[in-house]
């Protein structure tokens, strides 16, 4: 019964069930609160995908990429319509993570070290294309345009210097929030991570009398 | 106490107006505006959102908004595009270090007036719109009851979730747990404050989505209703023929201009 | 007379990756109006056996499940936890889990059940009005559901499953979580709702709530079904408290004073007997 073929478009439908679909706004809510959180000890980090990371290890690449899309959103309503674009970062990295946990990569402790990197490198290459096609170079006052721009008086090169911001913001940024995601979900107990699909290797033997 | 919205409940014409229309309005004047290619023109549809705003009653808070936006990008672009943009060939200052461009300038300016006129509708939208018409206009128009849920679900939750984490974090300092310190020792203090936040929400998913299923969620082959009101008057239809009609000119002209 | 609503027959229920069932073997039905009560200490599967009752077992809790249950006659399984919501709801401890999230104000959260199931305007704006005033929030209707407190946002989850209109509540544990004046207020209304036939499963720790309200008691312990019988009996029997079940402060005291040879008369569950019992014990 479990070994039916659903299909690639049917695969990704069945990751949306209910229990997955109430997992979003919580895990966005993650992210979110990582971010104030880190803002608030004055760490000069984002830490906002933590929730996703999680989100990618439960249900799937595509419920994670849909966290990433609808915390952009959220940033985007509340706080800076600025982060619409970027929320392609977040859904490039929810899909990389989530694959790559399917492909049992966070078993290991080198694996969730090659999803952090290929993560990281997916941001840098979508997130330097969006600051500099959509924003021509920088975004506001923030530090990171500050400093981008810093970089492009010296090097007279503006493509460069936003990948390089770009390179130095993000490897930290998600080596951090991989580090914090492995710790927490070590914790989830799995009574509750049995609930969800991903992992079906759990024995589901017929009840004995 | 966190916000949830931009929307503040006003008398006014924009706050009738169906939440499609004004979705309309933020595609049709964005991509007019980036079309179009002089760059003053975005300028002119920014005017006409101040006015809308005036008509919403929004105008102060409105023009707070878009120079809060405005000026920090512009002097970034202008600083990045303006001297180092390698289409700058007419020089029109020297400043010493660099050379300002007259083509990198009015590239910055580009740029700026399209995001201006997509983040302004945007904002307009949001402040005149009560969230919840906004999904039932759209689950009127066809959208799963799942997108609808994932909105406003983002929307309430988000806010809910940020008060428990000011609790947790006023509770931890007072247990001495150290927020201040070096960057490790921080870093340190993380763990503990996000960590029950984020334990006692897997029990929180788990019981919501049974909520969910109990209430019929997902129901199948049942057109959907909802309890806020979401009907399109004469004059919303009419509004959104003519946004149409305005991108189309827009589009007419810039071909004409491209071509002739 | 065949007066049964609800039945369970030979009912298992294991969690995927457990390593022991949650309950086994489990049989009993409930009459039409009746208040039925299920007791057991922490961990015996009341909370389970809750969810298999409404449907969320075996449409939303992976695991294995065993027997039936039949609510009208049709097997649960047959139907679907949506379609089965107009016949039997379900109330459980966090009030803020009981939320759609979707709502503005608490008319919309009220209304969200019935949206889903396509339930016309008018139709729905009726039912709101009623079941407002029955649960008495038509004074916070306009309210942010989140604003309000915990007993008023367990008597607005009372309401969005009470809008469905089914004739069985299963009540889980749903005033744990309240101060004694909130879960007073609740309590009130699950009596008004009994009273006028609606049949009621309810989970309680408070038992001398239980003795007074049960019609008849299941106890459970560590997933089995221990006994089944009227209050009278099941806190008359001694052994319960081997079962870890709580005796009523009323049952102690009548049992004590049968010890002692100064109370002759059957074991009491309520406050007036006891009282009784005690004045005729001291020969007042």
């Amino acid at each position: 019964m479990k070994t039916e073929k659903v299909g690639f478009i049917g695969g990704i439908k069945e990751q949306f069930s209910t229990k997955s679909l109430v997992l979003i706004p919580i895990a966005v809510g993650i992210n979110l609160i990582g971010g104030t959180l880190a803002s608030a000890l004055k760490l000069p980090l984002f830490l906002d995908m933590i929730g996703t990371i999680i989100s990618a290890a439960l249900a799937g690449p595509w419920v994670a990429a849909l966290v990433g899309l609808l915390t952009n959103v959220f940033l985007a309503l509340v706080s800076n319509p600025v982060y619409l674009p970027y929320s392609l970062v977040s859904i490039g990295c929810g899909l990389v993570t989530g694959y790559m946990i399917r492909g049992g990569m966070f078993k290991k402790v080198w694996g969730v070290v090659l999803t952090w990197l290929a993560c990281t490198l997916l941001s840098v290459a979508i997130s330097s294309t969006i600051t500099v096609l959509v924003f021509g170079g920088a975004t506001g006052a923030t530090g990171t345009s500050v400093f981008t721009a810093t970089l492009i008086a010296a090097t007279k090169n503006i493509v460069k210097s936003v990948v390089a911001t770009s390179m130095i913001e993000n490897l930290v940024d998600r080596g951090i929030a991989f580090l914090i995601a492995y710790i927490l979900l070590k914790r989830i107990p799995k009574r509750f991570m049995s609930q969800y699909s991903v992992e079906a290797n759990f024995d589901d033997a017929e009840i004995d009398d | 106490m966190a916000k949830t919205s931009n929307y503040v409940p006003q008398d006014s014409p924009l706050d009738r107006m169906d939440p499609r229309a004004k979705i309309y309005a933020i595609f049709c004047l964005g991509i007019a505006a980036i079309i179009f290619p002089y760059y003053q023109f975005s300028y002119l549809i920014v005017i006409g959102l101040f006015i809308a705003a005036g008509i919403a009653k929004l105008l102060k808070k409105f023009t707070k908004f878009m120079l809060a936006f405005a000026i920090p990008i512009l002097i970034m672009l202008i600083f990045i595009q303006g001297f180092y943009s390698p289409k700058n060939v007419t020089i029109i200052a020297d400043c010493g270090f660099a050379k300002l461009g007259l083509e990198g300038v009015e590239y910055a300016l580009k740029i700026v007036g399209s995001l201006l006129v997509f983040l302004g509708s945007f904002y307009l939208m949001t402040t005149t719109t009560y969230t919840g018409r906004l999904v039932a206009a759209l689950v009127d128009s066809g959208m799963n009851m799942k997108v609808g849920y994932l909105v406003l679900a983002c929307l309430n939750v988000v806010p809910q979730m940020q008060r428990r984490m000011l609790i947790i974090q006023e509770a931890q300092a007072a247990r001495g747990v150290d927020t201040q310190g070096t960057f490790f020792s921080r870093l340190k203090a993380y763990i503990p404050l996000l960590g029950p936040v984020v334990m006692s929400s897997f029990t929180d998913a788990q019981e919501r989505g049974m909520t969910l299923e109990t209430r019929g969620f997902g129901v199948k082959n049942v057109k959907p209703t909802t309890f806020v009101e979401a009907k399109k008057r004469t004059s919303d239809r009419v509004v959104q023929i003519l946004l149409v009609v305005f991108l189309v000119a827009t589009i007419a002209a810039t071909v004409f201009l491209k071509f002739a | 007379m065949n007066d049964t609503i609800l039945e369970v027959k030979d009912l298992s229920f294991r969690y995927r990756g457990a390593k022991r069932k949650a309950f086994q073997h489990i049989s009993f039905d409930v009459r039409k109006g009746e208040f039925f009560c299920i007791v057991g200490a922490n961990g015996s599967g009341k909370s389970t056996l809750c969810n298999a009752l409404v449907g969320l077992i075996p449409f939303y809790f992976e695991g294995r499940m065993k027997g039936d249950v039949f609510i009208n006659g049709k097997n649960t399984k047959e139907s679907s936890i949506a379609e089965l919501s107009s016949e039997i709801g379900l109330v459980f401890q966090n009030p803020f889990n009981q939320l759609s999230y979707t709502a503005g104000t608490v008319e919309e959260e009220l209304a969200y059940g019935l949206g889903n199931k396509g339930i016309p305007r008018e139709e729905m704006k009726k039912r709101v009005a009623k079941v407002a005033k029955m649960m008495r929030i038509d004074h916070i209707i306009n309210k942010n559901p989140l604003e309000l407190s915990g007993g008023q946002v367990q008597r607005v989850a009372f309401g969005s499953t009470f809008i469905m209109e089914p004739e069985i509540l299963v009540l889980d544990e749903c005033t744990t979580q309240l101060d004694p004046l909130g879960s007073e207020e609740i309590f009130d209304i699950v009596k008004d709702l009994n009273k006028n036939g609606i049949t009621v499963i309810m989970v309680d720790h408070d038992m001398e709530r239980v003795a007074r309200c049960a019609n008849r008691i299941l106890v459970l312990e560590d997933g089995n079904q221990v006994a089944i019988d009227t209050p009278e009996k099941i806190f008359g029997n001694p052994d319960m408290v081997a079962h870890q079940i709580d005796v009523p402060d009323y049952v102690s005291i009548c049992q004590e004073l049968k010890n002692r040879g100064l109370f002759k008369g059957e074991v009491e569950v309520e406050e007036e007997p006891t009282i009784q019992a005690v004045k005729e014990a001291l020969k007042v």
